[in-house]
């Protein structure tokens, strides 16, 4: 019987699924931050080019390389070369570790949804002041350093439980329910970014948040920095780097479309970001407005804004405060299922599946089980600082460099060329031999300045995060046994996929 | 809003819905979707 590999069962299943795992947290909590911090408007150029000339290629090669070796990325390199399997082994790493801790984040979602109904942490100015320790102390119950781990706080616990339960669910039957699924992991999230963009814009001081977001100042442009910051985020937005979109792209049927869906996936989730910037920027102006502050004293970028800031505005709004918090932690919530099913199922599962020949529900149920496990170190009082740590590790240096790698081997060794003749013969929108020189040259220059600029230039000198050293060395540590696995997994043989994922 | 504010929002939402309005205007130029 010939083996067939599992697909999309639609275009749109498949756009919504690609969609929902780039658009997450980060398009609420970290674009708009960065576009204010970093010339307002004027951000909004290097994004763009960043865009154009580093996501969007590298997002077509992930979507074709999937598509033409019907693999998920140890399968894609070891085609290449068996000598390259483990770049693809490498971000399967990352992917793991970044959905252990990031349904963590989840969690502390769920548990806020629930805390919202009645505006626990108080109303008023009372709320205002108490919002911080209220994240800090009762929520999370954090202690005092990395060193001090303690016990897992049980709700965060046993939200985080239910997370995986649900996970498992959408995730055991393969890409033909996650497509599904992500219509309304998508659309849901959505529509609570446009209820909470209109609650935003109609309260007093709006305006003075959006003028802080989006008025430019030209001048930045000649600042390295601002196209640091640019060129990260697009690094970072689109959810590449993570092993799930070479596995996504290879669940799309050999005839499809590759580059339109990617102009498609890419120019969605920046839309995205930039509307959340509404609904974040106008409740930062209400909140200056509210508190007579500053707003370098309320704008701020991570678990910060979500957590405390938000929450500050939703003690001082003058009406409907739990329906706003409910609808904005719900919102939360679901721009993150999506991408940690992308990150659980491409990113880890599938791969997974394709050396070990395991059955989807094995796989699916060793995987959420084992991530469920290792997430509890994030829940712990002092899983905070470890969840801070392990993203930088491999949500900043794991991602960047194992990107810049696969660009560079895929160009390369592989050939961009034979990339681009292989996308062009099915795609939509063909793409010309620029194509080749971006993949090969500019989109891991761009990945490499990001990482040498923004990471070991500022880590190497001062251990990340003023941490103690010996807890900051841990980012060398993970990084070096996750690629030391890696070649582990290589040199391992298997029987291969089993029948329902091989595409031979 | 200031001026460069809205010139900033306008600009942005026309490059979007352009580059939308072309990724969906080209739909099913290409392959099919099925095997």
């Amino acid at each position: 019987m010939a083996e067939v590999r599992e697909r999309w069962t639609s275009r749109y299943y498949f756009l919504f699924a690609a969609i929902g795992s780039a658009i997450g947290l980060g398009n609420v909590w970290r674009f708009p931050y960065l576009t204010y911090k970093y010339g307002g408007g004027a951000f909004l150029i290097p994004w763009i080019i960043g865009l154009i000339i580093m996501g969007i290629p590298w997002m077509m090669m992930e979507f074709g390389m999937g598509r033409y070796f019907q693999r998920s990325a140890p399968g894609i390199f070891e085609g290449i070369g068996k000598k390259w399997e483990w770049l693809g082994w490498w971000p399967v790493f990352a992917a793991f570790l970044i959905v252990a801790y990031y349904t963590v984040v989840m969690a502390w979602a769920l548990r806020y949804a629930v805390s919202a109904a009645s505006v626990a942490w108080g109303m008023g100015e009372a709320g205002a002041e108490g919002a911080g320790s209220y994240f800090f102390g009762t929520v999370l119950n954090l202690s005092s350093g990395p060193g001090v781990l303690g016990t897992p706080v049980l709700p965060i616990l046993g939200f985080l439980a239910l997370i995986w339960v649900a996970l498992f669910f959408i995730m055991y039957k393969g890409a033909g329910v996650i497509g599904k699924v992500a219509v309304w992991t998508v659309s849901i999230p959505w529509a609570l970014l446009v209820i909470l963009m209109i609650r935003g814009v109609t309260l007093p001081g709006a305006i003075d948040g959006l003028n802080y977001y989006l008025t430019p100042n030209l001048a930045a442009l000649a600042n390295p920095e601002v196209w640091f910051g640019a060129f990260s985020q697009i690094a970072f937005t689109l959810s590449l780097g993570m092993a799930g979109m070479f596995a996504y792209g290879s669940f799309i049927a050999k005839k499809a479309d590759v580059t339109n869906n990617a102009f498609i996936t890419s120019f969605s989730n920046c839309a995205t970001s930039f509307f959340a910037g509404f609904a974040v920027f106008s409740t930062v102006g209400f909140i200056m407005q509210s508190l007579s502050i500053p707003v370098g004293e309320v704008s701020g970028a991570g678990l910060g804004l979500a957590f405390v800031t938000y929450p500050v505005a939703i003690s001082m709004m003058p009406a409907a405060n739990a329906l706003i918090g409910v609808l904005f932690f719900l919102c939360l919530f679901f721009l993150g299922i999506d991408s940690a099913f992308f990150l659980a199922y491409g990113g880890v599962i599938s791969p997974v599946m394709d050396k070990f020949g395991l059955s989807r529900v094995k796989a699916t149920a060793i995987i959420c089980v084992i991530a469920f496990l290792i997430g509890i170190i994030f829940t712990t009082n002092g899983g905070l600082y470890w969840l801070d740590i392990v993203d930088r590790t491999v949500s900043f240096y794991a991602l960047l460099i194992t990107g810049a790698l696969a660009c560079i081997v895929v160009g390369w060794v592989f050939g961009a060329g034979k990339l681009r003749e292989h996308v062009n013969k099915t795609s939509d929108i063909k793409v010309g031999a620029w194509f080749d020189w971006l993949l090969k040259v500019v989109v891991p220059a761009g990945l490499l300045f990001v990482v040498i600029y923004g990471g070991f230039m500022t880590d190497i000198p001062a251990p990340y995060g003023g941490y103690p050293t010996w807890a900051a060395s841990m980012i060398w540590v993970i990084l070096a046994v996750t690629l030391g696995l890696s070649f582990w997994l290589q040199a391992v043989k298997t029987k291969g996929p089993p029948k329902e994922v091989s595409g031979k | 809003m200031t001026t460069g504010a809205i010139v900033a929002t306008v600009v942005m939402w026309l490059v979007f819905i352009g580059a939308l309005w072309f990724s969906f205007s080209q739909m099913g130029k290409g392959g099919k979707w099925e095997d």
